[in-house]
């Protein structure tokens, strides 16, 4: 069991206290959507995966055994929500090409602030699923090796070469796209 | 151009990600020094991590929070079984069983008791050696089975209202009830 102050909301939460999840749910909402968002690479898809997340957790409240953070279990349902989320969605009937353009069309809305992040966004959806998942959440900084084996369903290990080889192919990627003019890669 | 190994590269992320420590960590800055094309490398690397780690949070929606309270009591969301597909349900299957009933005491099922015997079954062309040898080793005669007619109505009847009653419960009496203490909250 571990000490973590989102078991003190639980029990509130357990108790009847429907309300206490409000602070729960702002707590980590923008964990939740942003591992949802890196899955599945679509705002509106993420927003709904994330918030079934939520829903999810709280109903399964009472199954929640506390032996690690409340975080960690929950960003484990978002993932998997997120997955499964992405298994149904049409998107990834798309080749990898498509799916950079539409990336990149996206990547126009003023949420992108500099080049290099259009960029690292286009190399990064140039990654497997997985190892660009495993990247983004490393790179979440909260979470640690072993939290993101748990959250993913691997183990840390595999987490360790996952994110490492993640950052070489992406290095490579970045190189390809930039033909060596910026960021000296 | 000098190519550096998986190892080495391994060793850069590792001393990115500040968990080289020790001597390992001293002798690779010393071959920093030594060695331009690894120095060269760890810059591409650094300039990556800090890309990768200026990567913030994805935010959701103003409204996020909001919206996932306002959806915690409806899950599950898809219910199988909606209520008005449940009340069609559950009317047919009351129709039949007063169907079933009306014809039941209106005596059309009275003389429908028959003995189904086995010994006068017709046995099919590839089975009659077997049936042959059965006659002649074994020389037992096969049950017979009395059918009644009215008592297999009678037992869909009654399988007719447990299947009506669960439906009852689960389609319309369990969602309605929800429905009310949502409101009352």
């Amino acid at each position: 069991m571990t000490n973590d102050p989102d078991h003190y909301i639980l029990d509130r939460v357990l108790a009847g206290d429907q309300q206490a999840y409000a602070s729960l749910v702002d707590k980590h909402k923008s964990y939740a959507f942003t591992i949802a968002y890196k899955i599945l690479q679509n705002r509106g898809e993420a927003e709904e995966a994330a918030q079934d997340a939520f829903i999810k957790a709280y109903h399964h409240l009472a199954g929640f055994n506390r032996q690690s953070k409340f975080s960690t279990w929950l960003f484990r349902i978002v993932f998997n929500t997120a997955i499964s989320y992405k298994r149904k969605s049409r998107q990834q009937f798309q080749d990898i090409e498509k799916t950079v353009v539409a990336y990149s069309q996206e990547g126009e809305s003023i949420l992108e602030k500099s080049d290099q992040k259009r960029f690292l966004r286009q190399a990064l959806a140039k990654l497997n699923e997985a190892d660009r998942t495993a990247l983004s959440l490393f790179y979440l900084e909260e979470l640690s090796l072993e939290e993101i084996a748990e959250i993913t369903g691997t183990q840390a290990n595999t987490v360790k070469v996952r994110i490492h080889r993640a950052r070489l192919r992406l290095a490579e990627e970045l190189k390809t796209l930039l033909n060596h003019e910026a960021l000296m890669l | 151009m000098e190519k550096i190994s998986p190892e080495l590269e391994e060793k850069l992320l590792d001393y990115l990600d500040g968990s080289l420590r020790g001597a390992e960590k001293e002798s690779l800055e010393q071959q920093f020094q030594q060695n331009p094309v690894l120095k060269a490398r760890l810059e591409t690397l650094r300039t990556l991590h800090q890309l990768l780690a200026g990567n913030n949070l994805e935010q959701p929606s103003k409204n996020f929070t909001q919206q996932v309270m306002l959806k915690l009591d409806q899950y599950p969301r898809t219910s199988s079984l909606s209520i008005r597909n449940g009340l069609l349900l559950l009317t047919g299957v009351f129709v039949v069983a007063i169907l079933a009933a009306l014809m039941v005491s209106t005596g059309m099922f009275d003389n429908t008791t028959s003995v189904i015997d086995l010994n006068k079954i017709e046995v099919p062309k590839p089975l009659e050696a077997p049936q042959q040898y059965v006659q002649e080793y074994i020389q037992q005669p096969l049950p017979s089975f009395e059918f009644d007619g009215k008592l297999m109505v009678n037992i869909i009847i009654c399988l007719n209202l447990v299947l009506g009653w669960i439906l009852l419960d689960r389609a319309i009496l369990k969602p309605l009830f929800k429905k009310r203490m949502q409101m009352g909250h």
